[in-house]
């Protein structure tokens, strides 16, 4: 995995209490909105919203005078797909209360059903199960953050991280076992 | 040292777990999709000058006392304000309060069944406070006032003061009282009642064979044994203190 500098140039951040006096937010938005976009697109399953929910973690990192430091770009990484990760969860509740609904049930269309594969359903089923945290860093460590990042982001000891990864992966190896057997 | 910034060893676990990152990897969306940077930066605009137009975000003064001040009617909402078993039993007292102060003084009339066409009470066992078992055929020699009541009955509770005070003034002559209650729920609802209304007579908890025997469709109803143990009268609803006063007058002597 990459150990990426953390963006400097991008970030201009200032210890300060005005966020908007100090945060080039729009600079940064620019370098690295789609990326963020990317990751939330891996949870959320409708493209447009993954778009929005990425905006929202820029507005959030905006707003949060404390996350303004080297690791900025993490801190938004992670609250992305937390966002996600919330996202899909809503949508599971509101799948789940619409099927008892049968006469309000809405199909899905067809950019959806081309969109998502069974495997995703699936995969997308076991991380909204899993604990937030432990889904958290399946997903990013799919993306191109360092050692350092991870654990900062996710305000875990560096040297914790592996055991931590250890017990996700089990989690999700575990819970993928238990719904849809040894595939 | 900072060690944040030292190179760290990947552990063994890190490494890879291939099986789960292909899982993941499904994912990963297409790379033909572009994320709309445009339409993205313009979104974040809007709401970054939004939230600049609104000021920073802060909990004032006032918002912190309005919040006190609502919680702190909630709670005394929630353990001073009375049940609505409390609510309800005022209602019923007010109505009581009503109806005695505007139902007119209607004279003594008797109801009772000739002597020779009267027939025997039917007999029960039912169990009071204590548990004893109370038997209606001990009570043989005397006159019975048996009254199926329940807590919840508004007429029932115009009554009860009226049985207490003939109950304290006949009982001497030989008047016996049975309060016989029909709540479903039993001792449960009746037992607060009796500790905020204390009832002098005897009472006890009734069931649905006891109601058939007396052939009980409504409440109140009152029953009137005479000595012998036939039933003299049977009032179901309200009827005045002064028709009960009068029957239990004549069957004492």
């Amino acid at each position: 995995m990459n150990v990426t500098a953390p963006s400097e140039a991008i970030l201009e951040v200032e210890a300060a209490a005005s966020p908007a006096a100090t945060f080039d937010i729009d600079s940064l938005f620019r370098a690295r909105f789609d990326r963020v976009a990317r990751v939330v697109a891996r949870v959320v399953r409708d493209p447009a919203r993954a778009e929005e929910l990425a905006v929202e973690a820029f507005v959030r990192l905006w707003r949060t005078p404390q996350a303004h430091t080297p690791q900025a770009e993490a801190w938004l990484y992670r609250t992305a797909v937390r966002l996600g990760l919330d996202e899909l969860r809503r949508q599971t509740r509101r799948e789940r209360y619409e099927g008892l609904l049968a006469l309000v049930r809405r199909n899905p269309t067809p950019e959806q059903l081309h969109a998502t594969t069974e495997e995703q359903t699936r995969v997308r089923a076991v991380l909204t199960s899993l604990p937030a945290r432990q889904a958290e860093l399946l997903l990013l460590r799919s993306q191109d953050l360092s050692y350092r990042e991870l654990a900062a982001a996710l305000h875990i000891h560096p040297a914790s991280l592996g055991t931590f990864l250890a017990r996700a992966q089990n989690s999700f190896r575990k819970e993928y076992t238990k719904r849809y057997g040894h595939q | 040292m900072d060690t944040n910034n030292r190179a760290l060893p990947q552990p063994a676990a890190f490494e890879s777990d291939s099986w789960i990152d292909q899982r993941i990897a499904v994912l990963a969306p297409s790379e033909a999709w572009q994320p709309n940077v445009a339409s993205g930066q313009s979104l974040l605009r809007k709401q970054v000058n939004a939230a600049r137009s609104r000021g920073p975000r802060h909990w004032s003064w006032v918002t912190v006392f309005a919040a006190v001040a609502a919680a702190v009617i909630v709670a005394f909402a929630l353990t001073a304000a009375p049940t609505p078993r409390v609510l309800a039993q005022r209602c019923v007292d007010c109505s009581i309060a009503i109806w005695q102060s505007i139902s007119p003084a209607a004279p003594a009339q008797q109801n009772l069944t000739p002597t020779d066409k009267r027939v025997p009470a039917p007999d029960f066992t039912l169990t009071d406070a204590e548990g004893k078992s109370i038997r209606l055929s001990d009570a043989k020699g005397k006159v019975v006032l048996v009254n199926f009541w329940a807590t919840w009955c508004g007429g029932c509770q115009v009554e009860i003061p009226w049985f207490r005070d003939l109950y304290a003034t006949y009982k001497s002559a030989g008047l016996d009282a049975i309060g016989i209650s029909m709540d479903d729920d039993g001792w449960t609802s009746v037992r607060p009642y009796l500790k905020e209304k204390p009832i002098p007579y005897t009472i006890v908890i009734g069931n649905e064979s006891t109601a058939k025997l007396f052939k009980v469709s409504a409440m109140p109803v009152t029953i009137l044994i005479d000595r012998q143990g036939e039933i003299a009268v049977t009032h179901t609803g309200l009827v005045t203190k002064s028709t009960y006063e009068s029957e239990i007058q004549s069957l004492l002597k």
